[in-house]
Formats: structure tokens, C-alpha cells, sequence
């Protein structure tokens, strides 16, 4: 996985150069996001449950998903959904305090639309999931941090469609 | 890989958040992001005026060596990669932590340079030449958080 800093660095070495202007800024805003990106991480690891209960129950719980004939119908089906939401807010919390996209795509988008595809599973069910989960974590950590999550969770759904 | 990365494969390992130690790590670092860029920015800027210095004193003090021997495309060379050190140090400093420097510029380092017939003890006193001049155009905080990646070259030379 990359984060912010070595993903500046394996771009400018290809060039052998150092980091322009535009990349030590941004890096320079990375490293003074320090607290604000730690906070967040312990509040959404602290809130990691209630996060998706809220997020399920915002998009999914009361639709056709959850009823029988519906993807989310049967408990083992409904848990695989949950585990699933979880590893999306888990990494994107990576993401988050690494600055960068890397570990998401790595490590879960990988393949992921092609096997959601072979086990029937919505994309766009889940989209609206990762979508609430935004707002729901968004009202948890506050509109800065929730900003940077926002581009994470976002990734997730540009890398599901 | 920087140590953010390291804290969070390492969580990943374990599926799990990270913890109240690693988040205090991980914020620590971050507040020294601002020392560690300002090094890189020196680093930058004065890359030329190291490696000319550098140059001059590796020369003073090993002056039978293929890059003094007239030949221009190996001054030339010699110095081009006195320059990609530095910048590679640049790199570490930025990252605080010896993995770039170490997966781009040391692991072969030894293979490389006798494959070049280059002496690998000229390099390790060229490198030591060089860190002497970067050190010494630095205060003592910053010139600390340099001298141990130059010794990191020199280390895997031996």
C-alpha cells in the first residue's frame, strides 16, 4: 500500500525529482491534519458498530433488499452484508489516515464488482449503503474529517459502478 | 514504506482499527512532518553545493579513483549519483523512514557498483565525504535527523 508520502515519492522518483511545490504543499497539509485525521479514527473505531447499524437502517433495512427474495434475506446473508460494510469503513478509516486511496483499492475493490456480480449482490444496494455510511460517519467526526472520509467512501462507490 | 503505512498493514494483519498507541505514533510523526520537509527543502536546494563539496574532499582524500581519472562521463556520472543519494535522502527524511532509500538505492547497491568496477570503499568515502558536507551546512537537530541515512549507505557498502 501507498500513502501520501510514498506515493509522492514513487511519483517524482520515475523523474528523479524532487517533489514540486504543489506536492510539498499538500503534503505539508497532510502532516498538519495529524490530529484531526487521529481523532477521527478513534471516534469511528469507538463508534464502528453503531455506525453501520445506523447506516443499515438509513438505506437498506425497511426496501425489498431485506424481505424475502432479497439479497440481505436469511441472517447469513444479512451478517455477510454487515462484515462487508464493516471492512469498507475500516479501510476507508485506513485511507483516511494514510492520506491516500491505495489500500482500498488493494484491498477491497480489487474484483470486488465482478464478485458481487456472481453472488447477485446489488451495486447499487450497496452503493447506498456506503453512501449513508458517509453521512452517518460525517455526523460522528464533524464536517473537516468527514470531508476527507467523504472522498474515501466515495471512492469505494466510483470503484463498485 | 513510511511508518504510517507500517502502523496500518500492521492493524490490517490483525483486522482491527488501530489502537490508542498506534494513533499516538501515528500523530507524533505527523507533528515532525514539519522539521522533516523543511530538511527536504534544504536538501533540495542545496544538492549541487553538497555534491561539488562533497566531490572536492572525496577527491582530496582519494584522489586514485575512475571519477578524478580525466574521464568526463564518469565525473559526471560519480556526481549524478552523489546527487540521486541525496535526493533519495530527501525522500527518507520525508517518509522517517530508511525504505525509500533502502528499496530504491541500497538493496544491489554492492552487485551494482562492482558490476561497474568501482571500488566499492571510493563510494563508501565518497558517501562519507558527502555526509560531512551536508552535516556540516545544518543546524544540530536537523543535521541528527540526516547523518544516520548517509551512514545507512555507507553501512550497506560494507
Amino acid at each position: 500500500m501507498q500513502d501520501l508520502i510514498t506515493s509522492t515519492i514513487n511519483t517524482f522518483d520515475v523523474r528523479a525529482q524532487y517533489p514540486d511545490s504543489d506536492a510539498m504543499n499538500r503534503l505539508e497539509e497532510y502532516f498538519r491534519s495529524g490530529d484531526l485525521r487521529a481523532k477521527a479514527s478513534l471516534a469511528i473505531s469507538a463508534n464502528a458498530k453503531s455506525i453501520i447499524t445506523k447506516a443499515v437502517a438509513k438505506s437498506l433495512m425497511y426496501t425489498d433488499i431485506t424481505a424475502p427474495g432479497g439479497n440481505m434475506y436469511t441472517c447469513r446473508r444479512y451478517a455477510a452484508c454487515i462484515r462487508d460494510l464493516e471492512y469498507f469503513l475500516r479501510y476507508a478509516t485506513y485511507a483516511m489516515l494514510a492520506g491516500d486511496p491505495s489500500i482500498l483499492e488493494e484491498r477491497v475493490l480489487n474484483g470486488l464488482r465482478e464478485t458481487y456480480n456472481s453472488l447477485g449482490v446489488p451495486i447499487g444496494g450497496t452503493m447506498r449503503a456506503v453512501q449513508a455510511m458517509k453521512e452517518v460517519t460525517a455526523d460522528l467526526v464533524g464536517t473537516d474529517a468527514g470531508k476527507e472520509m467523504g472522498v474515501y467512501f466515495d471512492y469505494i462507490c466510483s470503484g463498485l459502478s | 514504506m513510511s511508518m504510517v503505512a507500517e502502523l496500518i498493514l500492521n492493524a490490517d494483519s490483525e483486522a482491527r482499527y488501530l489502537g490508542p498507541k498506534e494513533i499516538h505514533i501515528f500523530q507524533d510523526f505527523l507533528k515532525t512532518g514539519e522539521q522533516r520537509m523543511r530538511i527536504a527543502r534544504f536538501l533540495a536546494e542545496n544538492e549541487q553545493k553538497i555534491v561539488q563539496n562533497g566531490t572536492n574532499k572525496f577527491w582530496e582524500r582519494c584522489p586514485v579513483t575512475p571519477s578524478n581519472s580525466g574521464v568526463e562521463r564518469k565525473t559526471n556520472s560519480c556526481m549524478r549519483d552523489q546527487g540521486w543519494y541525496v535526493r533519495l535522502i530527501a525522500y527518507s527524511v520525508m517518509a522517517g523512514s530508511e525504505k525509500p532509500l533502502e528499496e530504491i538505492g541500497t538493496i544491489g547497491i554492492k552487485e551494482m557498483y562492482n558490476s561497474l568496477e568501482i571500488p566499492i570503499r571510493n563510494i563508501a568515502e565518497c558517501m562519507q565525504c558527502l555526509k560531512e558536507e551536508a552535516v556540516s551546512m545544518m543546524n544540530e537537530e536537523d543535521a541528527a535527523e540526516v547523518a544516520p541515512y548517509f551512514d545507512f549507505i555507507i553501512q550497506s557498502l560494507s
